[in-house]
């Protein structure tokens, strides 16, 4: 997906580290998957920049991570639906409140 | 709290929320009979889905006091408004668009009404991820404790926190977002990447107890 705030992706072989850090949010929403680290045309300059390479690692796992943090639930208190219950009665009966 | 105001934004058929939240068996039987009054229905609706709404507002808000009140609000109001669902999402999409709307409307009477929520949602410039890339070594080193990643979420300024969440979590695109936080797609786009970047550096700090690492609260 491109729209206005999408960044003209730069020349992948001169590309600078700035270059690099401005293009690679745009580089992780267009990406498949949010896979940017096996992007072909990103492999020869992550090689020659093992910083950027772990960036991009770290910032794959967070977001993978935080995929599966949605089938995680917690449970709220045991009294809460006593309250709700309380409050829907008062609803109901608005003598009650 | 008042909840009158708050707007249901529609959820796509085709949103990545609406292919997370498949209908539940026995749900729409439980739906109708809790529009026509009927309490335990509504009870049954509360044990299906109090644990995602509370999850929900727990990730939004990283304070489990104020999650349970939200949590309480989001039920209140999905039994004064139940009569109003149509059908035309999944029922578990349209409460978790009720419950996040209702936490951003509380966010804004928090002090952030009245003003562009693109604007007061920037963190100050302490908060901001630090612009470096940092040592090279993957001390991420392939995953994240869940618990270490579900506190530094619950320690991000709220407005990273928010699209985080929203985007990282939830599954809701850019331009939804946006739409619920009245703020740009690049603007959403933008405070994701620094979520991710503030999240990198709480999470590479080894042997610093949450506190030291300006964790403000446990979630779990």
């Amino acid at each position: 997906m491109t729209d206005a705030t999408t960044p003209e992706f730069p020349d992948f072989e001169t590309m600078t580290q700035a270059d690099f850090e401005h293009v690679l949010p745009a580089m992780f929403e267009n990406s498949p998957n949010g896979k940017v680290s096996s992007d072909p045309r990103l492999q020869k300059f992550l090689a020659k920049n093992p910083d950027c390479a772990a960036l991009v690692r770290d910032l794959e796992i967070i977001a993978e991570q935080a995929r599966s943090l949605f089938n995680v639930e917690e449970e709220p208190g045991d009294d809460l639906w006593g309250k709700i219950r309380g409050q829907m009665d008062a609803d109901r009966d608005p003598k009650t409140k | 709290m008042s909840t009158q105001g708050v707007q249901m934004i529609e959820a796509k058929p085709n949103s990545g929320l609406f292919k997370r939240n498949p209908p539940i068996a026995g749900e729409a039987e439980a739906i109708e009979a809790a529009k026509n009054g009927d309490p335990e229905a509504f009870s049954k609706l509360y044990s299906l889905h109090k644990r995602r709404v509370y999850t929900l507002c727990l990730r939004m808000l990283g304070n489990v006091s104020e999650a349970e009140d939200m949590t309480q609000e989001a039920f209140l109001h999905l039994f004064r408004k139940l009569g109003s669902f149509r059908g035309e999402s999944a029922f578990s999409t349209w409460l978790h668009r009720l419950t996040v709307n209702l936490v951003l409307m509380h966010l804004r009477k928090k002090g952030l009404n009245l003003v562009s929520l693109e604007e007061t949602i920037n963190p100050s410039d302490d908060d901001a991820p630090k612009r470096d890339f940092g040592s090279r070594d993957p001390i991420l080193a392939g995953s994240v404790d869940r618990v270490a990643l579900e506190r530094a979420v619950a320690s991000l300024p709220p407005g990273y926190r928010m699209v985080f969440v929203l985007h990282d979590v939830e599954g809701f695109e850019h331009n939804e977002i946006a739409t619920m936080l009245e703020c740009s797609t690049g603007n959403s786009k933008s405070q994701l990447h620094k979520a991710r970047l503030k999240l990198r550096e709480l999470l590479r700090q080894p042997g610093q107890t949450p506190q030291q690492a300006g964790l403000k609260e446990v979630t779990t």
